[in-house]
């Protein structure tokens, strides 16, 4: 892990804007990729031509330009909002919990986000802005409960405790659901496709309920980074330098659960990108959590959108979940976290 | 009455085994701790293992007791090399108090002291009258009997090294080693232990206990081994092997040194670091 | 043919029962503890209660108790021989077979770790399981019996998980988490599988994806069964150098255990029970943290009741199975939630209470 580590750093942090550029060209690329590549039969070439014609009025080739426009389009553009808020997410959580492996999917953040929605269609609610809020006061919850248990004595300074934790409450809530899926048919139809976690057959009708809640969670966490930063440094040393504490720590918990219940209403929940994004994002740029948070911006959509692609091209014609793939990537960089002699301390 | 009993079943004074090892080689994973030792203790006597920290004396013990596999040279148990020995059969013959054990809550010192009878017992045969006759003398013989049914960690610090080191009499084997058994404990309770484990010699058992007191060392040992970077530096009778040279090597400080007039025992005084120790190098 | 134990005066003689089966010079010296005597001879009790109330209910038409045990031993209308002796009776092993298994299994593995959390679930060997046993369900072209790809999931995970963190308990909580990083891994790969194949197919595993005796295939049933006894006999021999390797490895060693092969030993049976029990009920882990921990409640402290959380196990699983069944019918509850609504709360009550102990 340490070598992994070293060579994504190259040595030195370097220049945080020549580093957010590169990526956000990486991620240029690899949205453009997302638009050519599919599971069905609409190929590169057919998919760059329908692009390129994309502007005028007509189109000999309506399947490519359908198949690129209305299907790959709004995936992309879910996977880009999706990963951002998720990577972040998982990098406030971090700092807030002091805790590299704090994970809003490990911590059953997410889960408590599922949750609320399955009881939320249970009772009848089919809107889908109903379902953002309701998946987004889920996720306070769920963090609610994760600081107070961070909070515990003894807990709080033992980062993998405070994993196991979340995973158990995770189990729990899923044994939940899965009770109410079973108790109510219609639920269970309605919620079994959205349960897994993936960007496939979202419509970009999903993401506009979403953009109030995200500009205030963005606009939040620009005015949080500091006094966040400062927090690193201990809660003494943060009261010293003028900030408070708890309601930095009760806001960045807002935000979380706006962020993550807002990506979890869109896609379902996914777990692990939390994980990994922050965890590349240090190894570029270091601890600092100003940095961090702009390099989550690119690495989030980068990670999201390129499983995406993969989960398209591995079994076609059939599509694999996205929450699959996630955790594919992210259970050995939560174990190389683990395995390390000394965990890396926020 | 018991204590007589005790010695009976015990080994004699001639023919205390003594233990010695042969080019012996101790390493933690790749880190070589001790290379080709050779080295021989007196039997029927308390043989205390000095050193600065990270000289290898605990790795010495754990190598004597088997917790470390040596990567050569052999250990001689009365001339039988004890990586041979059934396990049992090496619990028979030496019993081993690890650094600051921690018992499970609630576990009585009755139940403690009879783990030690574990290497006698077999799960056909759980208990005999001979293992009660060892519970009970190794009870009376730390002047525990009385405090039989208290939790472990309820008692003193003193008392909770008495109840483990009385575990390790009840195993009645002739040999005893014991790994830093006062290093935790305050003045009175290292009293208490240490008159304890000096008390143990008249019922003929060889004792070998790695300590970092020096002074208790000169105290309360026959036999005195001063090691130093997984090599020995001296050893003897605590009177002949004590210098201010050694002293000054072990640690990189200076004493004067005196003869203890109660007990004839060498006495550190006015300790300071040495001048050249400034450097770095203690040696 | 037992006396009170002639212990040291200061060792109380109400709290064991020397047994001495041949007489007073008899070779055969064993202690029982008073306590623990009465509390497996108390479950066992509960266990075949709950067996014959499990055997009387159902959804098909009400038996009386009478008929039901004359049914059982082969009396009476066919009708109500098949359905006791053919759909119940096997329904009601399964589960007792299972419960123990996964129980005796996270007993085991508690001790050797010193740590009440790690159960086989939590250490990722279900989802191993439950992987390999999809495996073959759905037909990747492995043609292994389920049961024997279970049982080598079950051992790929354990050998990642404790490969992946070094010798077992010694970094405290880490080989936990480690553990769910490969449960996580194996859960993946299961849904992997389950997405690439028919809906028929995917049906078929379902049930073992959440934990239900409904498939309960009988020649899983019946290797399970094979396996349960001579493992829970292993584990009661084994019972007194755990004990001892409950202290610390140093001490135990000292007393001549060869803490190694011990630590094998116990590890073993904690790997195989669940790898069998899953390829009858899938991943119902829960029970292996339920089971010990109701044992350990009951029993005596400081000793390790291997059989009490046997029978735990067997009596939490037939009573969940029960539950689930009762509770919403006709809809059936999967034991596997059942398992796991009662479990989670009691695992985070674990974690998260300053005050409880961590050690088993």
């Amino acid at each position: 892990m340490r070598v992994l580590t070293h060579c994504l750093s190259f040595g030195k942090p370097r220049s945080l804007i020549g580093l957010w550029l590169g990526l956000t060209g990486l991620l240029t690329a690899i949205a453009l990729l997302s638009l050519l590549y599919g599971a069905g039969d609409v190929g590169p070439a057919r998919a760059w031509q329908a692009l390129q014609n994309l502007g005028t009025a007509a189109s000999y080739d309506s399947e490519a330009r359908f198949v690129t426009a209305e299907l790959r389009a709004p995936r992309l553009w879910i996977g880009l909002v999706v990963g951002a808020a998720l990577g972040i997410a998982g990098a406030l959580l971090q700092a807030v919990t002091r805790n590299p492996l704090a994970e809003p999917g490990l911590l059953g953040v997410s889960a408590g986000a599922a949750f609320a929605v399955t009881l939320a269609i249970l009772w009848g609610a089919d809107a889908a802005t109903l379902r953002v809020s309701v998946a987004q006061l889920g996720a306070l919850g769920g963090c609610l409960c994760v600081l107070a248990a961070a909070r515990l004595q003894g807990i709080g300074n033992d980062p993998v405790r405070l994993i196991l934790a979340g995973a158990i409450l995770s189990g729990l809530l899923h044994s939940l659901s899965s009770l109410i899926l079973l108790y109510d048919q219609y639920t269970a139809d309605e919620i079994r496709f959205w349960v897994v976690g993936s960007l496939a057959g979202r419509q970009l009708d999903d993401l506009v309920p979403l953009f109030p809640s995200l500009a205030v969670a963005a606009l939040l966490t620009v005015i949080l980074a500091r006094p966040l930063a400062a927090l690193a440094l201990g809660e003494h040393v943060a009261i010293g330098l003028g900030h408070h504490p708890r309601i930095v720590r009760l806001l960045v918990i807002v935000v979380v659960a706006l962020l993550v219940g807002g990506a979890t209403a869109a896609a379902g929940p996914i777990a692990f990108v939390g994980l990994v994004v922050p965890f590349a994002a240090r190894a570029l740029a270091g601890p600092d959590i100003r940095r961090t948070l702009w390099l989550c911006l690119p690495l989030g959509p980068i990670v999201v959108v390129s499983a995406d692609i993969v989960s398209r091209l591995v079994v076609p014609p059939s599509e694999l979940p996205l929450g699959v793939l996630t955790a594919l990537i992210g259970a050995p960089v939560l174990i190389g976290v683990v395995r390390g002699r000394r965990l890396p301390t926020l | 009455m018991t204590q007589e009993a005790f010695i009976s079943t015990s080994a004699d004074h001639d023919s205390a085994p003594d233990i010695a090892t042969q080019g012996l080689s101790l390493a933690y994973g790749n880190v070589s701790v001790i290379e080709e030792l050779e080295l021989r203790l007196p039997g029927g006597q308390v043989t205390a293992i000095v050193g600065p920290n990270g000289c290898g004396k605990s790795t010495l013990l754990s190598g004597m007791s088997r917790l470390l596999k040596p990567r050569a040279g052999t250990v001689l148990l009365d001339g039988a090399d004890i990586q041979r020995l059934p396990s049992r059969q090496l619990a028979k013959r030496l019993a081993l108090l690890p650094q600051q054990p921690h018992a499970p809550e609630a576990l009585t010192v009755a139940e403690l002291v009879r783990f030690g009878r574990h290497p006698h017992q077999s799960w056909l045969r759980q208990w005999s009258p001979e293992d009660k006759r060892g519970v009970d003398e190794a009870l009376e013989l730390t002047g525990l009997t009385t405090l039989a049914e208290r939790p472990v960690d309820a008692l003193s610090g003193g008392q909770r090294q008495r109840a483990w080191i009385a575990m390790a009499i009840a195993q009645q084997t002739s040999t005893l080693l014991l790994d830093e058994p006062t290093s935790a404990l305050d003045l009175g309770h290292q009293v208490e232990v240490y008159e304890l484990i000096r008390s143990l010699t008249t019922t003929g058992k060889t004792i070998v206990m790695v300590i970092h007191d020096l002074i208790g060392a000169c105290r309360y040992a026959d036999h005195l081994i001063a090691m130093h970077q997984g090599r020995i530096l001296a050893e003897g009778p605590p009177h002949e092997t004590v210098t201010t040279d050694l002293v000054r090597r072990l640690y990189g400080v200076d004493c004067t040194l005196m003869t203890d007039p109660a007990t004839g025992a060498p006495l550190l005084t006015n300790v300071r670091r040495t001048r050249d120790a400034l450097d770095g190098s203690a040696t | 043919m037992t006396s009170p134990i002639d212990a040291p005066s200061s060792v109380r003689q109400d709290k064991y029962y020397l047994a001495l089966p041949l007489g007073q010079r008899s070779p055969l010296r064993v202690i029982v503890d008073k306590r623990n005597l009465l509390v497996n001879l108390l479950l066992l009790g509960l266990l075949i209660l709950l067996a014959g109330i499990s055997l009387n209910t159902g959804s098909a038409a009400s038996l009386s108790l009478p008929a039901t045990l004359r049914a059982l031993f082969g009396e009476g209308d066919p009708l109500d021989i098949f359905v006791i002796r053919d759909l119940r009776l096997p329904r009601v092993v399964a589960g007792i077979a299972t419960g123990g298994a996964f129980a005796l299994a996270g007993c085991l593995m508690q001790t050797v770790a010193r740590n009440r959390l790690a159960t086989p679930g939590i250490v990722g060997l279900d989802n191993g399981a439950t992987a390999f046993a999809v495996a073959s369900v759905v037909g990747t072209g492995i043609s292994l019996a389920p049961p024997a790809m279970a049982l080598t999931g079950a051992a790929v995970a354990a050998a990642l998980t404790f490969g992946l963190t070094g010798r077992i308990g010694v970094r405290g909580y880490r080989f936990l988490v480690a553990g769910i990083g490969v449960g996580a891994v194996f859960g993946a790969i299961t849904q992997l599988m389950l997405t690439r194949v028919s809906i028929d197919a995917a049906n078929a595993a379902y049930p073992w994806t959440v934990g239900s005796l409904n498939a309960r295939p009988d020649h899983a049933v019946l290797s399970l069964s094979l396996a349960l006894l001579p493992a829970l006999l292993a584990g009661i021999w084994l019972t007194r150098s755990l004990t001892v390797l409950r202290l610390s490895d140093a001490v135990a060693i000292g007393l001549g255990i060869a803490a190694g092969r011990c630590r094998m030993a116990a590890l073993s049976v904690a790997v195989i029970l669940p790898g069998l029990a899953v390829a009858v009920a899938g991943p119902v882990g829960m029970v292996a943290l339920i089971g010990p921990e109701f044992a350990r409640q009951l029993s005596a402290r400081n000793t390790v009741p291997v059989l009490g959380a046997t029978l735990a196990g067997a009596v939490v699983m037939v009573a969940a199975d029960l539950l689930g069944r009762v509770l919403l019918a006709p809809i059936e509850i999967p034991v596997g939630i059942v398992t796991a609504l009662i479990g989670s709360p009691l695992l985070l009550w674990i974690l998260l209470n300053p005050n409880a102990r961590t050690t088993p």
